[in-house]
Order: C-alpha cells, then sequence, then structure tokens
C-alpha cells in the first residue's frame, strides 16, 4: 500500500528535522506539528496492523478467485487462489497485494463485459470488505 | 521577526503601488495545498491594508492555474456570493520566486475541519440555507459573461462529464503506485453510463465543500474560498463534491453538516433556477469521490517524489484515501444491488 509506514516514518522524520521558517507563524507551525503527531500515532497502529491487513485482504481476494472459474480460462486465478502468503514481511505482502489487486481488476472487466451481475455483486462485495479491512480510525486504533 | 517573504513582498508591493510598504503580521494559514497561503498587514501610506497572499507550492495535491482561480474571485465578487476581492496576479512570480497572488482578507470568520462532529450547530441549518443558496447563484450565473470565460475553455454540454472524467481519470492512470480496483470499477461505471447533457453551463467552483470557507458563527457565509479547481461544466459537479459523505460530519444524515438532503437540493434549485435529475445527480455523486481518490492518490505520489515536505499531502494520501475508497465501495454497492 502507498504509502506504507516506513513512507509515513520518513516523512516525519523530515518534517521534524526541518526548522520552521520565520513567515510561518506560531499558529501554523503548531498547527503542522499536530499533523505530525496524527500521522506518528496512525503509524503506530497500521506498523502493528499492516501485516494482518494485507493477509486478511489477499485471503478475500483468493477466495473470490477459486470460484472464478467460469472468467479463468487460463487458468491464472485459479493458481493465485492456491498461493500462499509465505512471506510474513510487509513488503512481500504489499507485492502480493498488488499482484492480487491487478488479476482482480482484470477479472472485474472480464465480469463486467460478460454482464453477470452475480459475479458482479461479489466482485462489489469483495470490494466494501477491502475498504473495510483498511479501514484506519483518526485515534490509532 | 521579519522572513524573507515579508522582504519579497514589501519588496514587491512597493514596486507594484509606487510607495513605500511594510508588511506586518505576516503568518501561514493551514489547510489546502494546492497553495502556499498567507495572510499580512501591508502598511502603505500610514493605511493598513488586510491582505492573503496564495503562492504556488513547489509540490501540491493538484495542478492548478492560479489564473483561473483569479479570475473566478473577479468573477463572483461583489455579485452576490463572498468571494474576496482579488488584487494582483503575478505569473512570472516575481521577487517571490513563484507565480502568487494576493487578495482582500476577510477577517473575523471561521472555518470547519473535516473531522469536526458537528461545527455548525446551533446554525447548521440557517448556514445550510447560504451555503446551497451561495452554490446556486454560482450554477445560476451565465459565465460567458464573467471574467473566468478569458482563460476556461467551454465544453459542450453532452460533454461536461466526459472532459472531468477524462482527466480525473487520467490523473489516477498517471500517478497510482498501488492498484486501485475500487476506483477503477467506478470509473468504468461513470464511462458506460453517461449521464444527461448538462442543462447549462456554469462556473463550477471545483472544491465547494463545508470547510472551504469563512463563516460568521451565526450562520452566515462570509467568504467563499479556494477557487483553484474553478472551470467550466455541469453545474451539479458541485453539488455532488458538496455532498460527499467526506464532508459529512454527522451521522444524522444532514449534508455537509447542514441540512437534509431534500433540502440542500430544495435551496440549490430555488437559487438556480435549475432541477436536481437523480438520474444524473447519481453520476456525479460517484464521479465525486473518483475525483476525490484522483487527488488523494496523486497527493501520496507527490508526498514520496517531492522528498516527503508536507505532512498534509502524507495524511490525504493515506487516511482520506482508504476513507475514499469506503465511500466508493458503498456507492457502487448500491448500484449493484
Amino acid at each position: 500500500m502507498t504509502p506504507n509506514v516506513r513512507d509515513v516514518l520518513q516523512g516525519v522524520t523530515v518534517a521534524l528535522a526541518t526548522p520552521p521558517s520565520a513567515d510561518h507563524g506560531m499558529a501554523y507551525t503548531m498547527s503542522r506539528v499536530g499533523m505530525v503527531t496524527m500521522l506518528a500515532t496512525l503509524a503506530a497502529a497500521e506498523s502493528d496492523r499492516a501485516a494482518r491487513d494485507a493477509i486478511a485482504e489477499n485471503a478475500a481476494i483468493r477466495a473470490l478467485f477459486a470460484g472464478a472459474g467460469a472468467f479463468d480460462a487460463d487458468g491464472a486465478l485459479a493458481a493465485a487462489a492456491k498461493e500462499v502468503d509465505a512471506d510474513l514481511s510487509v513488503p512481500a505482502l504489499d507485492a502480493a497485494n498488488a499482484r492480487l489487486r491487478r488479476q482482480l481488476i482484470g477479472l472485474h472487466e472480464k465480469v463486467e463485459a460478460a454482464d453477470n451481475a452475480a459475479m458482479n455483486r461479489q466482485i462489489v462485495a469483495l470490494y466494501g470488505k477491502m475498504a473495510s479491512i483498511r479501514r484506519m480510525a483518526l485515534g490509532g486504533g | 521577526m521579519s522572513g524573507p517573504l515579508s522582504e519579497a513582498l514589501a519588496t514587491y508591493l512597493g514596486r507594484a503601488w509606487g510607495e513605500p510598504v511594510a508588511i506586518e503580521d505576516l503568518a501561514r494559514i493551514s489547510g489546502g495545498a494546492s497553495r502556499e497561503t498567507y495572510r499580512f498587514d501591508a502598511v502603505v501610506a500610514g493605511e493598513r491594508r488586510p491582505l492573503i497572499v496564495r503562492r504556488d507550492p513547489p509540490g501540491s495535491l493538484i495542478e492548478t492555474d492560479r489564473r483561473s482561480e483569479f479570475l473566478a474571485l473577479k468573477s463572483f465578487h461583489g455579485q452576490g456570493v463572498a468571494a474576496p476581492e482579488p488584487l494582483i496576479l503575478e505569473l512570472e512570480g516575481a521577487e517571490l520566486e513563484r507565480p502568487f497572488f494576493v487578495m482582500a482578507r476577510i477577517d473575523g470568520g471561521a472555518t470547519a475541519s473535516p473531522f469536526a462532529p458537528d461545527p455548525y450547530a446551533p446554525h447548521a441549518a440557517r448556514l445550510g440555507e447560504d451555503f446551497f443558496g451561495t452554490l446556486g447563484r454560482i450554477a445560476k450565473a451565465d459565465p460567458s459573461s464573467l471574467p473566468i470565460a478569458e482563460v476556461c475553455e467551454a465544453p459542450a454540454l453532452d460533454q461536461c462529464w466526459k472532459r472531468e472524467l477524462d482527466y480525473w481519470s487520467n490523473v489516477i492512470e498517471t500517478d497510482e503506485q498501488h492498484p486501485q480496483p475500487i476506483v477503477r470499477a467506478a470509473i468504468r461505471w461513470l464511462y458506460s453510463h453517461p449521464p444527461p447533457p448538462a442543462q447549462k453551463l456554469s462556473v463550477v467552483h471545483g472544491d465547494y465543500r463545508s470547510g472551504n470557507f469563512l463563516h460568521d458563527g451565526e450562520g452566515r457565509i462570509i467568504a467563499v474560498l479556494d477557487w483553484e479547481m474553478a472551470h467550466l461544466g455541469d453545474p451539479l459537479e458541485d453539488l455532488g463534491w458538496a455532498l460527499d459523505p467526506l464532508w459529512r460530519h454527522t451521522e444524522d444524515g444532514r449534508v455537509a453538516g447542514m441540512v437534509m438532503r431534500d433540502e440542500a437540493f430544495r435551496i440549490w434549485e430555488q437559487a438556480s433556477g435549475l432541477k436536481v435529475d437523480p438520474a444524473g445527480f447519481v453520476w456525479w455523486e460517484l464521479f465525486a469521490s473518483v475525483k476525490g481518490q484522483a487527488i488523494w492518490i496523486s497527493s501520496a505520489k507527490e508526498y514520496k517524489d517531492g522528498g516527503y515536505r508536507e505532512p498534509i499531502l502524507c495524511f490525504s494520501g493515506w487516511y482520506t484515501a482508504r476513507r475514499q475508497d469506503e465511500i466508493l465501495a458503498e456507492h457502487l454497492a448500491r448500484l449493484a444491488a
């Protein structure tokens, strides 16, 4: 996912290392510090859950692929459905997620072209689940 | 303490006005990342002028044209819309190094944070009248008679939707760093279900929403801000954006934290003389979320590629993008039902 925790923390570091400009004034500087604090809090929560969320989303996409036989002439979706996330590092999980999402986009295009309402509803339900898995709480929970 | 911007402004305005200028109380204003915004007083010949300067940033959420923003303000200032008076447009940057414009400052107002739970109570209903009434008056205006027509292309009525969708889907295509199946599904739906032609061509503010205006705390808007995405198009575009759940504030069904949806439509229709066509509006509501996601995706890219300068870009490209995905998924679920 982009940005990932590494990106966020890199930005937090840059922000904290950058001296405020004399033109900014106290209110802006404090507001910026507040935003950096919020990002750090969200990053702390994300570091706890990033792997779990990626695994859950990847599993949900693979489960859909397992039932997509009619749209899987070359067997690529069935093969993806059998994959497991062996490397549990966040970069590896994100890379697998990117592959699965690209396949999901292709599958949905085929389903739309075939005007298959039932499968379309399944995919749209999956979108709701994916968005829910990735939901962030402002308090960092 | 005087910084380099104060000195540059004093030099520039002194040259522009032909007399010495002192800059006092300059301070940056938090908020939008598409322009650096500063408030200041210019003291010239003993007179104190409260002003705002909006300067192009090194990187921003969106590529916007400061000339169209300036001319949008010029189009509506003093025309029944609380648009601040634009004063000076400098396209070359001069002493400030990047393009900027100066406008009059309106003091004494408040803005609402997108995260405030009920920012307008107890004046929400009255403010809703002003908010959707103002938007209706913007929609009603004939753009061909306004300064903004000098710089904004006028699309055909049946092409307003396509021009906007082409633009924002291209932003996603260009800036996406991780595959985004939800917004891509929404884009395909929009292309395959075009809305009816626009009822008329209007000035579209482009970012008309809760939080982008100053209010007096008693239910009256005193300044409509952030016109940087102004263009000509279908007036329903602004209405769809204003109603996006991202700016909802409350869970009680009110839109923009002010009034119920039907009431918003009634106020807008009365002020604009136009109708909210339900079929067309579904399209513009979904489009609003696509446009939002394009902006957040773009901000995530700018954050990384621009050297992690602005924390707001990170927040938009991260938290806000995920919230927008939820909204998009809810739209798609309704359409698929």
